[in-house]
């Protein structure tokens, strides 16, 4: 995950206490604090920060599972992003 | 007391439409007469909705209108200058490029339609969905409790195209009143019917997809967005008419006599009215100190923290408002009147208890806000 994602996305983890291990692919954001509200504030910081869009298909519950699977879908939008 | 003294106020300039109309006017009547005159661009940047909201032009409308007309009518042009038109306007097709126009001009009013049979409280348990088959739409479901439902050409109506309550669920659709399936029934309040209050009720409603406003599953984002200028809105709203209530009251304590002298003369009466002229200023300070954050980056933070004052402050000022006028305060059209009406600025656009629990969300960053740099130890 690119490091610009994992910052960005480290302060809407409010559950994330300080001896939180670093973030992984397997981060499961709801548990860490991202709630609904806190899910649209993020949506507009990726968009905004990534100057993207992410496609309509891809808004959905699977994508903001985790930081894995909300990456993957960043990165495709991200020319010579590697998604693996 | 303020560093130096406010300038003086200019007498207000360029509302003639609204002194042609009767105290009574409905809002359907004040926002034609707005729109006629060219006024409801001054709401936004650039006299464009889709660009953002000018906070100083937003206040400066509710301003004239509160100090006009009812506060149902007020609760009309609220409601569509800082959400319905700003949603509306995120519509590329030609049909809600339209209804923006015409809106605009004061030719038709929108409904906002967001709240639905299920509480507002708990938005992401509506029932109203949208379903796309035949490269069509089809809505169904009831929307509770809208303003301009009775007078809209258009309704915006906030609906689910997926099951569950993830925000990516919700998606707006751009729906005509007259479309067949869509039936309004006024709402049975005499405290809002001027606000064309209503319930919309959508049976299978078929409409094409460049109804669909916004991106699909942008829907609850984008109402996050726009109900912070509501939010903005209702503080400012609250900050005029609390002044306008306030001086009411202050007028009638004067005139009204008491002993050797009038009531405002009452050492009791005086320290409970200035208790809130201290509390309508704090409301004043607060909303120019958050105009900026809500209007440019739609911070929720600071809107809810609006909300939550301007409900605190509009019942303050109002009950003690009430208390002072006595038994005069009973008649038609009396202060009892606008206090039980006020008592939405508790409830909508965000219930107290639903603002406060976003400020407390944001606990950690509003101490932080509020500390000295270098001071802690």
């Amino acid at each position: 995950m690119d490091p610009r994602f994992t910052a960005l996305l480290r302060p809407f983890l409010k559950h994330a206490g300080p001896g939180e291990p670093a973030l992984t692919p397997d981060t499961d954001l709801r548990k860490l604090g991202v709630d609904s509200m806190q899910a649209i504030e993020l949506l507009f910081t990726i968009e905004d920060t990534f100057g993207i869009s992410l496609p309509d298909e891809e808004l959905n519950d699977t994508t903001f599972a985790t930081a894995g699977s909300l990456w993957r879908v960043i990165a495709a939008q991200l020319p010579g992003e590697v998604t693996a | 007391m303020p560093d130096t003294p406010p300038a003086a106020t200019a007498p207000p300039a360029g509302y003639a439409a609204l002194d042609a109309l009767p105290p009574t006017a409905a809002g359907a009547e004040v926002w034609a007469a707005l729109g006629g005159a060219g006024l409801l661009r001054r709401a936004y940047r650039d006299g464009s909705a889709g660009a953002g909201t000018d906070p100083a032009g937003l206040a400066d409308l509710l301003a004239a209108v509160d100090a006009r007309f009812g506060l149902a009518a007020t609760l009309s042009v609220s409601v569509q200058l800082a959400t319905a038109l700003p949603v509306l306007a995120a519509g590329r097709h030609p049909a809600a490029r339209q209804a923006l126009d015409s809106a605009l001009a004061g030719r038709s009013t929108v409904a906002l339609a967001a709240t639905d049979e299920t509480p507002g409280t708990d938005l992401t348990a509506l029932r109203t969905e949208v379903r796309t088959d035949g490269g069509g739409l089809t809505l169904t479901g009831t929307k509770k409790w809208i303003a301009n439902a009775t007078t809209a050409t258009h309704h915006l109506v906030l609906a689910r195209h997926r099951p569950g309550r993830h925000f990516t669920h919700f998606t707006w659709v751009l729906v005509p009143a007259d479309a067949p399936g869509a039936t309004v029934r006024p709402a049975d309040t005499a405290l809002y019917a001027a606000a064309g209050t209503g319930h919309l009720t959508l049976d299978a409603v078929r409409l094409g997809t460049d109804h669909l406003l916004g991106r699909t599953g942008f829907g609850l984002p984008l109402f996050a967005r726009h109900i912070a200028t509501e939010r903005l809105a209702g503080a400012q709203w609250g900050v005029a008419l609390c002044r306008r209530a306030l001086a009411a009251t202050h007028r009638h304590l004067a005139d009204r006599p008491h002993g050797d002298g009038t009531l405002w003369d009452l050492p009791p009466v005086r320290q409970r009215f200035a208790a809130c002229l201290v509390r309508v200023q704090e409301l004043n300070a607060l909303t120019d100190g958050f105009a900026q954050a809500v209007a440019h980056r739609y911070d929720a933070t600071a809107a809810a923290t609006l909300k939550a004052a301007a409900g605190a402050t509009v019942h303050h000022v109002l009950d003690t408002c009430a208390q002072l006028w006595g038994a005069e305060g009973f008649r038609t059209g009396g202060i009892q009147e606008l206090r039980a009406q006020a008592a939405l600025f508790a409830i909508g656009g965000g219930a107290e208890e639903v603002v406060l629990g976003t400020v407390a969300d944001a606990a950690d960053s509003v101490l932080d806000a509020l500390a000295r740099p270098g001071t802690l130890p």
